[in-house]
């Protein structure tokens, strides 16, 4: 039973509807312990889109990331309710293969978490754990893995090199390259610019337009400004709630709820 | 509304605001002030009102460059970001109405300069459209100070009037010219003045749409309302 403050202000159809629906979020609640962290989320990723999340610390944003490839299932006294749909297969169940769905789904964190391990190997890790390729095979799926996170330029020369030995920048489109290499569908970005300067972060949104051709992006950012500039959907979440879901443009200019203006404009609390 | 939790910002919009409630009022009172002068060709009043533009140009550049650095620096979402694309768009238009308010003036001038002229009958209709747009421009900026959507609806409505009766002010100066070609200077004259009186109730309609937008980030549609038109057929030249 649902009480009104757990039921998501937001409810379908959904700006966009119709188009083919990557992932599709029903009646989500999450739990951390006895705290009700996410009240029955209902929203859709479209294919090829990018869907941003924002809302001020606590909202439930990054929960909602983490519930989406299951991160959350590496902690105890965690759970989810209801159903996230991936092409349509409930990744709630809990007979679903965790490695083969974070092998469909890639996370870049917010910050960069390279391996101890050169360049190279950081891409080849991965890989590897999903795939037996020949030397020369997985040296072109390094080069179009770097090439992919727009690294290769910057990199080529340098492959065993630690990648520990790079710019923050750089170690961040290192951990992008990491998860296109092993050709996920989706790609969650939890705040993946955060600590980077704005060269770097104009670069990761540059290519975070450029991935959207192949992959599903969901991100989480604190930055209206970036929301606004690489999304195409925009979920503004509070308390756990989804309060407003709508096509980014509209978000930006004309929310239609009062909550979803006030922390846009700064006007919060 | 609630306020920024950045204050300044809040004061920055502030600003914006009263620079363009200063605005209305300076293109008001020259809009009044030309008419006045036109209707009992007064020299000295319309001096003042070619020498009030300076002020309105400065007023709407300050705006304009306050809205600039504003953006620079805010990165305004939503409400206000609409707030000062309303403020550039405003200022603009009552810029213009400050200028053709002025050219009324410096028609003025040259009329009062010739001989005292019999003004021809189409001066009523000239004021009656000068009441028109007056109205129209203090309702539109009652309807931006106010953020009055309904009200900026109705001026938008009433457009139409005005191009009605300037259809009519254009027969009757047609009618005159015909009978006296010594009346064709002053009737040229008072012809572009009705136009310009037309032009300013264009803008107060723009500034209507612009309320809509600021208020509800939707816009009227494109077609206004229309009234009569000097361009139709009737009066065109006949080939």
């Amino acid at each position: 039973m649902t009480t009104q403050s757990e039921q998501s202000a937001v409810a379908a159809p959904f700006p966009g509807a119709g188009q083919p629906q990557k992932v599709t979020v029903k009646d989500l609640k999450f739990f951390y312990g006895d705290n009700l962290a996410l009240k029955t989320i209902n929203l859709p990723l479209y294919t090829n889109k990018v869907t941003a999340f924002i809302g001020p610390s606590g909202c439930g944003k990054s929960t909602l990331l983490r519930v989406l490839n299951r991160m959350y299932d590496l902690y105890p006294k965690q759970r989810a309710e209801g159903e996230v749909l991936l092409d349509g297969e409930n990744i709630l169940d809990p007979d679903m293969d965790l490695n083969l769905l974070r092998a469909r789904i890639g996370m870049v964190f917010q910050k960069p978490t390279p391996f101890p391990m050169s360049i190279y190997d950081n891409i080849a890790f991965g890989i590897k754990l999903y795939e037996k390729l020949s030397k020369s095979e997985m040296d072109g799926r390094v080069e179009a893995a770097l090439k992919g996170a727009a690294l290769w330029g910057e990199v080529k020369d340098k492959l065993n090199a630690s990648g520990l030995s790079l710019s923050g920048g750089q170690q961040q489109r290192l951990c992008i390259a990491r998860s296109v290499a092993i050709q996920p569908e989706v790609i969650l970005f939890d705040e993946p610019c955060s600590a980077l300067d704005p060269i770097s972060t104009a670069k990761i949104e540059e290519l975070i337009d450029e991935l959207k051709e192949k992959y599903t992006i969901a991100i989480v950012t604190h930055s209206m400004q970036q929301a606004a500039r690489v999304s195409d959907y925009t979920a503004f979440m509070y308390l756990g709630s989804l309060i407003e879901y709508d096509v980014t443009n509209k978000i930006f200019t004309s929310p239609a709820n009062r909550q979803t203006q006030d922390y846009i404009t700064g006007r919060f609390g | 509304m609630t306020d920024h939790t950045v204050a300044a910002f809040s004061k920055e919009l502030e600003t914006l605001g009263k620079r363009i409630a200063e605005m209305g009022g300076l293109a008001e009172k020259m809009l009044s002030e030309a008419m006045d002068a036109l209707a009992n060709l007064n020299a000295d009043q319309a001096r003042e009102v070619i020498a009030a533009d300076p002020r309105l140009d400065a007023l709407q550049r300050d705006t304009e460059e306050h809205a600039v650095l504003t953006i620079a620096r805010r990165q305004p979402m939503a409400v206000d970001l609409r707030e000062i694309v309303a403020a550039i768009r405003v200022s603009g238009d009552l810029e213009r109405v400050g200028d053709l308010a002025k050219n009324i003036a410096k028609r003025t001038l040259i009329i009062a300069k010739e001989q005292r002229p019999q003004m021809p009958r189409a001066i009523i209709g000239l004021k009656h459209m000068n009441e028109i747009a007056a109205m129209m421009l203090k309702d539109v900026l009652d309807a931006y100070g106010q953020h009055d959507v309904a009200l900026a609806r109705s001026v938008w409505q009433r457009d139409g009037q005005l191009d009605a009766l300037e259809d009519s002010v254009f027969r009757d100066l047609l009618t005159f010219m015909m009978e006296d070609a010594r009346n064709i200077t002053l009737c040229t004259h008072l012809l572009f003045c009705s136009k310009n009186i037309e032009r300013i109730g264009d803008h107060a309609t723009n500034i209507a749409e612009t309320v809509v937008y600021l208020v509800s980030g939707e816009s009227l549609p494109l077609d206004r309302p229309k009234g009569g038109s000097s361009l139709t057929s009737e009066t065109e030249p006949k080939a």
